[in-house]
């Protein structure tokens, strides 16, 4: 027998899956540390002015055997591995950022993000040609506009480009090599707040119960000056075997906090103060989960409690950087009290700080010229190192702003100048796709060596398209967006450099990787233009006025042009007695109730008063007790 | 002429004769015509204004995000349109919070929100592309409305109004007439079971008045004619919180729990005209169902009818070891050196 039942319990399939997926779990812990591996990361760097840059970063790595049965992920999600294979992606950047990272206060960031999203792919595939990849890399952008709750579905061939020279490649493929395309686009107006990072943090084995991403809550994730959040994805393939593949995903939450913003008095923190909530542990699928915590530079100020239990000295070409290690693993295996949080206890009373030197090279961008119609985007990259750098820059600007490459100029100045010399730098690389109203973003890249301490400025002149009426946004006042330029150098020096090898994949592998040079990538601001913005009320004003007067201009001129204009003539006094008297009282009447009346009666009058003299008062007052009656008449009818 | 009067006396009978049987229907019927037939629920959750002072029509619709999810219905069969960001507004004192009340009772934005279309995209193209099916080709998965026959759709627009319209970002207009044509065009791709339409905004009884479509529930915020109004101002961020009928809304269905017996009848009276000022408008003509008898679940959860079967079922179980075999197993991979070419252009060097 069969009984309806019109409720269902909610938890039912909630606990039926977790029935499911008890055996699955169970044999992660035999399968995790041979092919697949989850690590969590988190970096700690205490910076100048009372800022504090967390750096949190998940790795899930995944060495795969055949391509076939990429669709049976553990602790990859499987969206990923199956968009890889879709869509022939071999590298995948996502960064979704909001603030500007202050490169001189701040050195460089770990992890390179332009304000808004961008994204930028590699693919390659035997059969790709350059309209399937176009086509391919759109749907992409739709896919990951899903999945990140991003809007990534703008990303069209009027924002795209494939960079020639800015962006190598950093994932491996086997034996033949087939032709590798790059896509690359910004959306610098994309806001980042909790819609993106929820769905950012579901893509982790553990999700937001457990492990380091428990730190990420909305609250305290957005009241920094700087987030970004970021997916990087690849895949690495032994040269000789095809069916040797490594999937790599890399999640990375990049904040920097500034302490006068957390409502506290001093420069302490912790853990609890930043993120509103201690560690309750590590994601039980991790290999490792670990906290770094720088403690040279602007670390030094500080007391940590508890003490970490392992240091180490990382000496990156030249530079070394002290990092006390805590293994939460450990803490949370191991006997005695479980760690909950690490406070930086600073010193008391301690005004003075620490400058740090400049970065060895940073760069600004900002527009000249005034009026809506033309403009100069100007980008000055400052060299502050002894030794000449070579720089590539490189440019994309959107199709409703023109740039006219033959006013592309570099110059220079030594850096304690102030103007800059007419003198140019000549550039030794330069790549330029025109742009194409409405289809195409101009594409400018150029390269050329930067002399020791000195800057450069390189302008390109632009003029700024009117939009057709639809083109506007519904806030159009606000201006248009020019994305950021990117900006790629070979350092010599590791100096304010923690940046990941290539090769690497997780944070650790950035400790004592010297190298004979250092591969910098800078993003600088993004430029708001205000286009020439009609008035959009200006059609409705315009219909009022031009109505308004047509009315008023219409009246008497369709009178004067359909009314007969008739003189008529003064009538002389009536002939029949009783009219006669009728005819004089009304006209009496009529001068006091009306002074000005036509000037016949006047007249008439004035022949009157003649021959009755002036009317007494008595009289006036008579007439106006009289002229009452037919008024009194004319109420009542 | 008497023969045409005699049929036409015998037609009368007949029909009253028929109306006597329907109205003796045995009530076991007429309690399984009452009961839903659906399999699954959907909510399309609009906001359609723009600007940080249209803070409360994000809260209105957050605030309906957050009951449908609290009663059951996943994000992925939630489709969040929300014209402009509030929560991580520089505007905003608290980031990442949008609230319903000026004593922070509820953050209605909460911890875990996914809002499928947001900014810019918000148009009357892809609400209406959305409706009826007809996404463009690559659209993502959780940016389309996948209901099907047995589908509780909830649609819940707000925004700014008037008669015959609502305003999406204050730049088009999606009017009644389009509107009732989307439904009716949702009916015949049967992509609905029962729909309940909701609006706040102003004169918004005016955007139901050209439904035709069957199996629809309205309800409005406002008469044709009136305005609807908002609740209460923050001074804290200078702008309205949120909008009455919303408001009173949220509150009722903050009481509901997911096994509550409270029906959308009690729900269509939630806002009276005196704490509303505004007439709420109710149209029904459309609902074969007596609202009333109607659970709040139907649209706003995801429960849905269950049979529990008392027969023996042989289920087959997994052997674990095979997985555990399989495991065991697995072939180390092969490693092999990385090796990642120069990520700086050689070129410019030489």
């Amino acid at each position: 027998m069969s009984i309806y039942c019109c409720c269902f319990l909610m938890t039912t399939p909630l606990a039926l899956t977790l029935l499911l997926l008890t055996p699955l779990t169970q044999s992660h812990q035999f399968q995790y540390q041979t092919d697949e591996q989850f690590h969590e990361e988190l970096v700690v760097r205490p910076l100048a002015g009372d800022h504090v840059n967390t750096y949190f970063q998940f790795t899930t790595r995944w060495h795969y055997g055949s391509q076939s049965n990429l669709y049976h992920t553990q602790l990859t999600p499987r969206v990923i591995a199956e968009i890889l294979q879709t869509y022939d992606v071999k590298e995948l950047h996502i960064g979704l950022t909001q603030g500007l990272w202050r490169y001189e206060s701040w050195g460089y960031p770990i992890v390179e993000a332009t304000g808004g999203a961008e994204l930028w792919a590699w693919f390659s595939s035997p059969n790709l040609t350059n309209s399937s990849v176009n086509k391919q890399w759109m749907r992409l952008a739709n896919v990951f506009s899903g999945i990140l709750c991003a809007s990534l579905n703008f990303v069209d061939n009027t924002n795209s480009i494939a960079p020639k020279h800015i962006f190598r490649p950093q994932f491996m493929e086997s034996g033949n090599q087939s032709q590798q395309f790059v896509r690359y686009a910004t959306l610098p107006r994309e806001i980042v707040c909790t819609e993106n990072l929820t769905p950012w943090k579901k893509l982790l084995p553990c999700g937001s119960a457990s492990g380091l991403a428990t730190l990420l809550n909305s609250g305290y994730v957005h009241n920094t000056k700087y987030h970004s959040l970021g997916v990087k994805v690849r895949t690495l393939c032994d040269s000789d075997d095809s069916n040797n593949c490594i999937v790599e995903l890399t999640q990375t939450a990049n904040l920097v906090y500034d302490l006068k913003l957390l409502e506290q008095s001093n420069t302490d923190f912790s853990l609890r103060r930043l993120f509103g909530m201690g560690l309750n542990g590590y994601c039980e699928l991790a290999t490792s989960s670990k906290i770094y915590v720088q403690r040279n530079e602007q670390g030094e100020r500080f007391q940590l409690s508890p003490q970490p239990q392992q240091e180490l000295i990382s000496t990156v070409g030249g530079y070394s950087v002290l990092y006390g290690v805590y293994d939460i693993q450990q803490q949370f295996e191991g006997p005695g009290a479980r760690l909950f949080n690490i406070a930086w206890v600073g010193p008391k009373g301690n005004s003075k700080r620490e400058q740090t030197s400049a970065p060895p090279l940073y760069a600004h961008r900002y527009l000249l010229g005034n009026g809506q119609k033309h403009g100069r985007i100007a980008t000055e990259v400052i060299n502050s190192h002894y030794e000449p750098l070579p720089v590539v820059l490189m440019e994309l600007v959107p199709w409703y702003v023109h740039a006219y490459l033959h006013t592309l100029r570099i110059c220079s100045k030594p850096q304690h100048l102030h103007e800059y010399t007419t003198s140019e730098l000549k550039f030794n690389l330069l790549h330029y796709a025109p742009g194409k109203q409405r289809e195409l973003p101009t594409h400018l890249e150029v390269g050329f060596m930067l002399p020791a301490r000195s800057s450069a400025l390189i302008t390109i002149e632009v003029d700024y398209l009117l939009l057709k009426w639809l083109e506007y946004p519904p806030d159009a006042n606000h201006g248009h967006y020019i994305g950021s330029a990117v900006i790629s150098s070979q350092l010599p020096i590791g100096r304010n450099y923690t940046a990941m090898p290539p090769e690497g994949h997780l944070f650790k592998d950035s400790f004592n990787a010297s190298r004979a040079t250092y591969t910098l990538t800078l993003r600088t601001e993004a430029l708001i233009v205000s286009l020439p913005t009609p008035d959009f009320s200006m059609p409705y004003n315009v219909i009022c006025l031009a109505c308004t007067v047509v009315a008023l201009a219409f009246g008497p001129i369709h009178s004067v042009a359909t009314k007969l204009i008739i003189v008529e003539r003064q009538t002389t006094i009536p002939r029949n007695l009783l009219r006669k008297i009728v005819h004089k009282l009304s006209n009496r009447f009529s001068r006091r109730s009306a002074p000005a009346v036509a000037a016949a009666d006047q007249q008439q009058s004035k022949q009157d008063g003649k021959d009755k003299g002036i009317p007494s008062l008595l009289e006036q007052q008579l007439d106006q007790a009289e002229s009452k009656k037919p008024r009194d008449k004319q109420a009542n009818m | 002429m008497l023969y045409k009067c005699l049929l036409l006396l015998l037609a009368i009978i007949q029909i009253s004769g028929a109306e006597h049987e329907t109205s003796v229907l045995p009530e076991a019927y007429v309690d399984a015509a009452q009961r839903s037939t659906h399999t699954n629920n959907w909510a399309v959750l609009v906001d359609a204004s723009r600007f940080w002072f249209n803070y409360r029509h994000v809260a209105n619709v957050l605030s309906i995000y957050r009951s449908v999810k609290r009663l059951g219905i996943p994000d992925s069969q939630i489709i969040l349109m929300i014209a402009d960001d509030m929560a991580c507004n520089a505007r905003n004192p608290r980031p990442g919070q949008v609230y319903n009340n000026a004593n922070q009772h509820i953050n209605v934005y909460g911890d875990d929100v996914e809002v499928d279309y947001r900014g810019y995209e918000v148009t009357v193209e892809n609400f209406v592309r959305l409706l009826t099916g007809r996404t463009q080709n690559g659209t993502a998965r959780s940016k389309k409305l996948l209901s099907d026959a047995g589908s509780n759709v909830l649609i819940y627009l707000t925004g700014h109004g008037g008669d015959g319209f609502l305003k999406f970002q204050d730049s088009e207009e999606i009017t009644s007439q389009e509107l009732a044509d989307g439904i009716q065009q949702m009916w015949e791709k049967k992509r609905y079971n029962e729909l309940f339409f909701m609006v706040d905004t102003c004169q918004a009884a005016s955007l139901y008045e050209k439904f035709t479509s069957p199996n629809v529930l309205a309800v409005a915020s406002s008469l044709v004619g009136e305005d609807s109004l908002s609740h209460h101002v923050d001074p804290s961020i200078g702008v309205y919180m949120i909008d009455r009928y919303t408001y009173y809304a949220l509150e009722f269905l903050e009481k509901v729990q997911p096994f509550s017996k409270r029906t959308i009848g009690e729900f269509l009276q939630v806002c009276p005209k005196r704490v509303c000022i505004s007439t709420v408008g109710v149209r029904k003509d459309l609902y074969r169902r007596d609202p009333h008898k109607v659970p709040i679940t139907d649209f706003f959860g995801a429960i849905r009818p269950t049979r529990v079967s008392t027969d023996r079922i042989n289920v087959t179980l997994a052997n674990e070891e095979d997985f555990v075999n399989e495991v065991a197993h697995v072939q180390p991979k092969k490693q092999f050196k990385i090796i990642i070419e120069p990520q700086f252009t050689a070129k410019i060097l030489k």
